[in-house]
């Protein structure tokens, strides 16, 4: 993907190596971060996020559904994310697939919890409607629009973004219906419930570079790491969701380490996330 | 259904001959050689353009000219109600095919020979006219990225309801089964590269509902001259000329 020469790899890992990147920033600096809400009319809840040249769109919809039987007081969310060919010609035709599989398989590992939705970063109960027969069906898609290295940490801070300016229609239920029988419920087109987004956590990817670990590689960092590990993390510092990528294994002991960096780490990306969002938010209602 | 007013307007509140508002700006994706973001109205889109650059697939190639190819695609959450299409279905590829057919008689292809020039149109937002839109963000992007044309190539909707000939159709009216002529033209030369219809239409109304697309068309290139010219003045103020 990334054509380097010897002389530029050596150049990303020396500078790693002595804490100055090529583009001037420290080993766990993020680039600028820029949100901007509301892109997609159509959708519940919208945002685009660059980080450096990284760009990408979360959308929230939601649909009235049925609560599945294991657990009918939940509502359902699904994460899909879609990398767009405008990102780079090998995405064309089903070429960018295999990445979708897997950007959709860690995101719903870093904020869905496990199968009974427990531990989750997204409140599954606040979803229901009635217990077992209606609840909000959250589908969240992320569309990746530019590439430049960290897509993992920018969909997720997409999706924060996105979810905090969701507002989920407020819904009657006629009390009369029978047990039985599927109640009738009024959707408002006004009243809106603001989603509660406290609890979604960040995603800090740490790549290893060389004998170091950099946050928010960049496309040519990325060329040369042996892994990366993807640590979510929420606002009380609890460790929500791992995965790891790359061929190359790592020393158990490092993962401490590291957790410990990614702890440090994700207090500012959160602060400056929630930062940008609610200027983004002021923004929106200015216009 | 009412889709004009008897006082003429239409239902999102527009005169029949007022085309949506439109936007466009250059240069959205860095990656790219060239990209634009191109919107009317409610309908939004991305395009990017990779090339000229060496042909993939070598049996591909040909020796005269430049290979163009283009890909379509709608972002899930583009329409109103979530999109559960595989990609690749027969209206994408269709449309993928409208826009390449209609990029490549602008392109100079034969100065490009045995290089590969790809278009790839993304929608973010559909609201009606996303034929259009897709290929006025092409020429928007080709021309970002340097690309010789002999023109640009816009496109334009016009529609037939209510007795009423209507410019740039929203997805209201476009869903209403009246007749949809979408038209594209290179300004310049004045000439039709594009021309499509659905139902049918008396030929006297038939030549005014083009007319009036065609005039569509040409105010499109006038706006997408403006955004060139504008975004060429930036270019030439950064080289301090």
């Amino acid at each position: 993907m990334v054509g380097l020469s010897i002389g530029e790899k050596h150049f990303i890992q020396g500078g790693i190596a002595q804490d100055l990147r090529t583009d001037g920033r420290k080993r766990l600096t993020y680039r600028p971060i820029s949100v901007e809400t509301g892109v997609i009319a159509q959708a519940n809840g919208s945002a685009r996020v660059k980080m450096g040249k990284t760009e990408v769109i979360a959308s929230v919809k939601a649909e009235l559904g049925r609560p599945s039987s294991s657990a009918p007081d939940k509502g359902k969310v699904s994460i899909y994310i879609d990398c767009s060919p405008t990102a780079a010609p090998q995405f064309e035709g089903r070429g960018g697939e295999e990445l979708s599989m897997e950007l959709s398989a860690a995101l719903r590992q870093c904020l869905l919890g496990g199968k009974s939705g427990a531990g989750a970063g997204i409140n599954h109960s606040s979803l229901s409607i009635v217990d077992g027969k209606v609840c909000w069906d959250l589908y969240i898609d992320g569309l990746v629009i530019n590439i430049d290295g960290n897509i993992l940490d920018a969909l997720g801070a997409a999706i924060k973004a996105a979810l905090s300016n969701t507002g989920i229609p407020k819904v009657n239920v006629a009390s009369t219906a029978p047990s039985d029988e599927q109640p009738e419920v009024d959707v408002s087109d006004e009243e809106f419930l603001q989603f509660d987004t406290t609890a979604v956590p960040v995603i800090v990817t740490l790549t290893k570079v060389g004998r170091h670990y950099i946050v928010d590689a960049t496309s040519e960092e990325e060329s040369e790491m042996s892994w990366a590990v993807s640590v979510s993390v929420n606002r009380e510092g609890l460790i929500c969701g791992l995965t790891k990528r790359g061929g190359a294994g790592l020393d158990p002991s490092v993962v401490l380490d590291m957790t410990l960096v990614v702890k440090h780490v994700s207090e500012e990306l959160m602060n400056k996330l929630d930062s940008e969002i609610a200027a983004a938010q002021a923004m929106e209602e200015k216009s | 259904m009412e889709y004009v007013s008897p006082e003429g307007l239409r239902l999102d509140g527009r005169r029949p001959m007022e085309m949506r508002q439109l936007r466009a700006e250059l240069g959205a994706v860095s990656r790219a050689d060239g990209s634009a973001v191109f919107e009317m109205g409610n309908t939004k889109v991305i395009a990017a353009v990779y090339g000229p650059r060496e042909v993939q697939q070598r049996s591909q190639q040909l020796n005269d000219k430049a290979l163009i190819r283009c890909e379509y695609t709608m972002a899930n959450f583009s329409t109103g109600d979530r999109m559960r299409k595989p990609k690749g279905d027969r209206r994408s590829t269709e449309i993928s095919l409208v826009i390449r057919q209609t990029m490549e008689a602008c392109i100079l292809t034969h100065l490009m020979p045995r290089s590969q020039i790809d278009i790839f149109v993304q929608v973010l937002q559909a609201d009606g006219g996303t034929r259009s839109a897709c290929i006025n963000a092409a020429t928007l992007a080709l021309a970002d990225a340097g690309i010789p044309m002999r023109d640009l190539v816009t496109s334009c909707s016009a529609g037939y309801l209510n007795s009423t000939a209507l410019l740039d159709l929203n997805y209201v009216e476009d869903s209403a089964g009246g007749p949809d002529v979408t038209v594209g033209i290179l300004p310049k030369l004045d000439k039709v590269t594009l021309l499509q219809m659905d139902a049918k239409l008396p030929m006297d109304i038939f030549e005014n509902v083009m007319q009036l697309a065609t005039e569509g068309c040409k105010a499109v290139a006038n706006y997408i001259r403006e955004i060139l010219m504008e975004n060429t003045k930036q270019l030439e103020n950064r080289r301090g000329i």
